[in-house]
């Protein structure tokens, strides 16, 4: 009864239902989603190694020794030297876990060809900041001892 | 003669869910979005160090030097010579002062050389605290800097 009624008035109203057309609208979400599927890129993750640049000292003499301090030399080619003495990154590990375990605040003097690589820098430092080494300067050869 | 009522029923899909799962994809998409690597050089592949620390939060002041396999430097996009990255070091320095950090974004194949004049022009100033960066995990296998 009441539905009958209800239809009667619509008719003599002319109501119709109000609907929002949501065609145009999914069209600009898929192209939304679309784009940002397409732009998207993974991203790296960027990890940071800190160092020491100990300002250059017109005074100070190049074979001047500190006791104690631990010396890396980086040459051309990948290759290092520990303390003088020619040496692979594996075994280089091993003793720099020797020196980590007296004292991780050992000061590690890195002393880079200018020559070498940027690639062997980095993998001395994060040689150094997996045995948890973190007193880390970083020094340049001069020309004639680094090309050795 | 029996006649048999047809009930005619309208197929709809329901959008509503379908509406809601991709208003959430948009969503996770504009928030993951990373606006801070337009300044990024994508010609500067960092080598990899597994065991470098990660920075949860980047100081707003760091000033970031990239230097290219070719040992040409850039602030951001824009390119530097070395007298260039001296002034900007310099006018950094007297404006915000020597604390700052500097991160130096090396390429694999850039020699020492390179560096050592993005790290000199840093010393020179009074900034010693110098940051490498280095690829902690790569996002996709081929890039990434490892020999």
């Amino acid at each position: 009864m009441a539905r009958k009624r209800k239809r009667k008035i619509r008719e003599k109203t002319g109501d119709q239902e109000a609907e929002m057309p949501m065609t145009p609208m999914i069209d600009v979400v898929f192209q939304l989603l679309i784009f940002f599927i397409v732009t998207l890129r993974p991203i790296d993750v960027i990890g940071h190694l800190d160092v020491f640049r100990p300002a250059p000292d017109p005074e100070a003499r190049p074979e001047e020794q500190i006791e104690d301090m631990v010396r890396i030399t980086v040459l051309k080619n990948h290759r290092f030297m520990l303390n003088q003495m020619r040496t692979r990154l594996d075994v280089m590990e091993q003793n720099l876990r020797k020196i980590a375990s007296r004292s991780s605040r050992q000061t590690i003097l890195i002393q880079c060809a200018e020559a070498s690589s940027h690639y062997s820098l980095v993998a001395v430092l994060d040689l150094c900041a997996k045995v948890g080494l973190v007193n880390l300067s970083v020094v340049t050869l001069p020309p004639a001892r680094g090309s050795s | 003669m029996a006649r048999k009522r047809k009930k005619q029923y309208e197929a709809e899909i329901n959008m509503t869910p379908m509406i809601d799962v991709v208003f959430q994809l948009i969503i996770f998409f504009i928030v993951t979005v990373n606006l801070d690597q337009e300044s990024i050089l994508e010609a500067i592949t960092l080598p990899v160090a597994p065991y470098s620390r990660e920075e949860p939060r980047k100081d707003p002041r760091q000033i970031t030097v990239q230097v290219d396999r070719r040992g040409r430097y850039y602030i951001g996009s824009a390119p530097y010579d070395l007298r260039g990255l001296n002034m900007v070091l310099k006018n950094t320095v007297r404006r915000a002062g020597a604390n700052i950090p500097i991160l130096i974004r090396g390429d694999v194949h850039a020699t020492h050389k390179y560096i050592r004049r993005a790290m000199d022009a840093c010393a020179r100033v009074g900034l010693y605290r110098i940051k490498f960066a280095a690829m902690k995990h790569a996002a996709t296998e081929h890039r990434g800097g490892g020999r």
